[in-house]
């Protein structure tokens, strides 16, 4: 039995004396989740996902249950199970935890998902920053290989041959994106893919293929072992589970913890058991939710705001990776988002003109408000930049790279203003 | 730390297969085995050659992935993280103090070749900001004192390992 308020997926973290003895994890009830999977009907461990309601928690937040579905549907021998490990979003250092003091509960998840698609190869595309965890979870691979949970005949079961390979990311932030990974799994450069067709249908080597990031692959053993209704039950209606999320910023106790999905916004900031409050004695003044990518909200508009996937998007914010990227009131909101869209215009790939050269009119634009040399107009230039980037973008990242600019204007727009050098005058008639 | 023989570098390139796959392991390995910390032109041919890749395909990999090199760099590149977590938590103090101890700008190695800086985005040590990464090494919670003991002991030759 699980009951709320208990460490769910950091419950071994704390525990295991050696995070890739498979003896060990076993008496933690590792592989506990393998076991019942691999007596069950494959239709049934679908619907115990979907019960469970596990929304992807690499960001997107798209229901696994309905992912898995559609590559079990998917037409094709070969399917490939994919792990992204390629954290690289500023704020967020969870799935690092997983990887390095729990890897074998990533490898079970992977395991059940090679078994229930029938695939013989997993991947796990870790970023490259992580070289030192690479070596740990090669070691968790070969004591599951040689424990029996890995190679040949898994556990028993003719013809259930499966094996995961760590492949190194390099430094390329875009990789985080699944299609773009999958490319630079193939030995390639890692820029993104035209979609569609859906990776589900055509990914890795134009085989159907998995991908989910390292925190829902933690929690399919969880899901297995206890039932979709006890998963769903840690959370909320529009999301099961637990949640990682990282505190950083101007916040006392900054690190990494496990939330139910539900738990109040206020908790997490100030109560001691999470972040504690500020660390430089000013008041907190906005949160930078789920990465560079995510919103922005301003603390004082969040009393009432519930830790949750629909909680967040009732505020116009989103969950995304974990990340909770607190700041006091001595931070000029357009001097972050110089920060922000300085990081965007070096991580553009550069593939679509729209992303490439937008990033970098976002960044000159935003550096003239923060100089204060920023001409009447300007704000709407910015406004209609954003909108371009957003909507003619070809991935992910350039199509959110607006999303802290627009929060953040909407917040504290007198900040932007600020920045306006009032002695210009107007061009009549505009210049569009 | 020497770099690394003709056939030390063909070992890491079996130890990953040959698997083109595989190909960013084999560059990081190899780079961070190597002293001056880049991929030269002739074990880029070696990869290449090993892999059934053409030298243009391994130079596209090289100059897309920000960890790899295609230039000599300093014995020490401390690559400070730039991303807000870290930059609004004392992360602006630290490229000031390393061009006040190093005395030359970003990205340009001081004279006797030891030391460089530059920034780079979230290592994923962003609760223990401020931050400098040497290889895979992550200096934490750095202050002022922190940063001149840290250079300090660099000079002395304290990490054997880096
Ligand atoms: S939106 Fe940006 S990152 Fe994505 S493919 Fe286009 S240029 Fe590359
Ligand atoms: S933001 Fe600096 S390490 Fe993540």
């Amino acid at each position: 039995m699980i009951k709320r308020n208990q460490p769910v997926l950091l419950e071994r973290v704390n525990k295991m004396r050696q995070a890739t003895n498979v003896g060990e994890y076993q008496e933690y009830q590792g592989f506990s989740g393998l076991l019942k999977a691999i007596e069950m009907d494959k239709e049934a461990i679908l619907d115990e996902l979907d019960l469970a309601h596990l929304r992807g928690r690499g960001g997107a937040a798209f229901p696994l249950g309905k992912k898995w579905r559609h590559l079990y549907g998917a037409k094709g021998d070969t399917k490939y199970i994919v792990c992204n490990a390629d954290e690289g979003e500023p704020g967020t250092f969870k799935d690092k935890v997983l990887l390095k003091h729990d890897p074998l509960s990533v490898i079970e998840g992977m395991v059940i998902a090679g078994y229930l698609f029938s695939a013989k190869a997993g991947y796990i595309y870790m970023r490259g920053e992580y070289l030192g965890i690479q070596k740990i979870f090669q070691e968790a691979l070969d004591n599951a290989e040689k424990a029996g949970f890995l190679g040949e005949n898994i556990l028993g079961i003719p013809g259930f041959n499966y094996n995961i390979t760590i492949i190194s990311g390099a430094g390329a932030y875009v990789c985080g994106e699944n299609s773009a990974l999958l490319n630079s799994i193939e030995g390639k450069t890692g820029r993104p893919r035209v979609k569609p067709p859906h990776l589900a249908d055509v990914g890795l080597y134009l085989q159907p293929t998995l991908v989910n990031n390292v925190e829902s692959f933690a929690g399919i053993p969880v899901i297995l072992r206890e039932g979709g209704q006890a998963y769903r039950d840690l959370g909320t209606e529009d999301g099961g589970g637990t949640k990682l999320i990282c505190l950083s910023g101007h916040i006392k106790n900054r690190g990494l913890y496990e939330v139910n999905l539900g738990t109040s916004l206020q908790d997490i900031l100030y109560s001691e058991e999470y972040g504690g409050g500020t660390s430089t004695g000013r008041p907190l003044k906005f949160i930078h939710f789920g990465g560079q990518s995510g919103p922005i909200g301003a603390v004082q508009n969040l009393e009432d705001c519930i830790y949750s996937y629909e909680g967040l998007w009732d505020k116009d914010l989103s969950i995304g990776s974990g990340a909770i990227v607190v700041m006091d009131d001595q931070v000029s909101i357009v001097d972050y988002l110089v920060q922000v869209a300085a990081f965007f215009a070096h991580e553009s790939c550069g593939k679509c003109t729209p992303c490439r050269l937008g990033t970098t009119r976002i960044l000159e634009l935003l550096t003239k408000f923060n100089n204060q040399t920023a001409v009447v107009g300007d704000l709407e230039r910015l406004e209609k930049m954003l909108m371009h980037v957003t909507n003619l973008s070809a991935c992910g990242l350039g199509q959110s790279v607006a999303n802290p600019m627009k929060s953040g204007l909407a917040y504290f727009p007198e900040e932007f203003e600020a920045g306006i050098r009032e002695a210009v005058t107007p061009v009549k008639g505009g210049l569009w | 730390m020497s770099s690394l023989s003709l056939s030390e570098k063909e070992a890491i390139i079996l130890a990953n297969d040959s698997d083109p796959q595989r190909i960013l392991n084999m560059l990081i390995a190899i780079q961070y085995g190597s002293e001056e910390g880049y991929i030269d032109e002739a074990t880029a041919q070696l990869v290449g050659d090993h892999l059934h890749l053409s030298q243009a395909r391994v130079y596209e990999i090289l100059s897309f992935y920000a960890i790899l090199k295609t230039e000599p760099q300093a014995k020490y590149v401390l690559k400070i993280c730039n991303s807000t977590p870290c930059l609004f938590t004392g992360g602006t103090m630290l490229a000031e103090v390393l061009e006040t101890i190093l005395e030359v700008p970003a990205d340009e190695p001081t004279p006797d070749g030891l030391f460089m800086y530059h920034s780079i985005p979230c290592i994923g040590a962003c609760d223990k900001g401020p931050v400098i990464k040497i290889k895979d090494t992550v200096f934490a919670d750095l202050t002022e004192a922190k940063v001149y003991q840290l250079i300090d002991d660099l000079q002395r030759g304290c990490y054997q390992e880096l």
